[in-house]
């Protein structure tokens, strides 16, 4: 099963992926990999891979880094970092950029995926070291994530709801949005890749405050089931 | 009146034009001779440019929008704008969303493209 999570930033949605993530590698016994997205580029960022490796310890995940290329992970490009027992406070952070041309073995399509998360990945996809903006991005990252989960059958999305607030119009012009205007940009761009997303998951999901609200379940996708479904006091999503 | 709500870029106007009886949408306000009406977030920032709260500017016309969809862009969720306007506007948007969701015989919410009838 495919899942895609969003909700807004720090509301736990992480939390919730890897508890499920587990629940579902446990079900199954294939293996558990966590694809983490981060690019560092300052030592805040290496802090706060530490801190998320150091929560993640002991959850049986294999550490896969991949900031760009998301089906190259399949083909054999991905080096694992956290395979080797390396006490998470001190090991050291590897860039994604190198790690990712180091040749290790390919991650087993079998297991399941949680990939954390799909704003990181466009970001490195978008906006690249050289300080130039790849707009053709966000399809590109779109189609890599959908051919993710089918090829796997069972990876978690996890992105991030950052659709809410007033502050991308340009209040003193006369059309609100500004085509040039990269953060609107991105953000469109994020919109397009949950959107597809959504469409191919079988389950997607919004976390709130730790609350998980389904907005999609296995049950939509199963014709079957429509009838089940549309019994209940609210009317079927769609 | 059919009231859809929900972020920037997350399908509203695709959801509204698959429901039931919506041949037609119309991109901005003024304009009801459509079946459904997207955009009303534009409408609401030049009311708030203008002065003209836009909630008493639905209100006068209620007649003019029954049995409509009416689409509205949540702008109320991220920080507070810098800018005076998209203050005011931030505002008169979630007043008209207030009141349209109490004349509504439906709200939906839109997300990551899928809608749901909430109310």
């Amino acid at each position: 099963m495919n899942i895609l999570i969003s909700g807004g930033a720090k509301n736990g949605k992480s939390m919730f992926a890897q508890k499920t993530a587990r629940t579902m590698a446990q079900e199954h016994d294939v293996p558990l990999h966590y694809v983490a997205t981060m690019i560092p580029v300052d030592g805040e960022d290496e802090a706060r891979i530490r801190r998320h490796r150091k929560e993640r310890a002991g959850w049986g995940f294999e550490t896969l880094e991949r900031g760009r290329d998301l089906p190259g992970l399949l083909a054999g490009n991905a080096k694992a970092t956290d395979a080797r027992p390396d006490d998470p406070e001190t090991a050291p952070v590897e860039a994604a950029v190198t790690v990712a041309e180091g040749g290790a073995e390919p991650a087993d399509p079998r297991g399941v995926f949680l990939l954390d998360s799909v704003t990181a990945l466009l970001g490195n996809e978008m906006f690249l070291p050289d300080g130039s903006v790849d707009r053709n991005a966000p399809e590109r990252v779109a189609e890599d994530c959908v051919r993710f989960a089918e090829m796997t059958g069972s990876t978690l999305f996890v992105s991030d709801y950052i659709y809410g607030g007033a502050e991308t119009y340009e209040c003193g012009a006369v059309k609100t949005e500004d085509p040039d205007d990269l953060t609107e940009a991105y953000r469109r761009g994020l919109a397009l890749i949950d959107r597809r997303l959504a469409q191919v998951c079988d389950r997607v999901v919004e976390v709130s405050a730790g609350c998980v609200e389904d907005w999609k379940t296995p049950a939509d996708s199963r014709p079957d089931n429509i009838e089940e479904y549309s019994s209940e006091d609210e009317q079927p999503e769609r | 009146m059919i009231l859809i709500f929900g972020g920037a870029h997350q399908g509203k106007r695709e959801y509204a034009a698959q429901l039931p009886g919506v041949k037609t949408v119309a991109d901005c306000l003024p304009d009801f001779t459509a079946d459904a009406v997207c955009g009303l977030e534009d409408f609401t920032l030049a009311c708030t440019r203008q002065g003209v709260e836009a909630a008493d500017w639905f209100r006068d016309r209620r007649e003019q929008w029954q049995g409509k969809v009416l689409i509205i862009r949540d702008i109320s969720q991220g920080i507070v704008p810098m800018d005076a306007t998209q203050r005011a506007w931030r505002e008169m948007n979630g007043r008209l969303m207030i009141y349209l969701a109490s004349e509504a015989e439906e709200v939906h919410r839109v997300f990551c493209g899928i809608g749901k009838r909430i109310r």
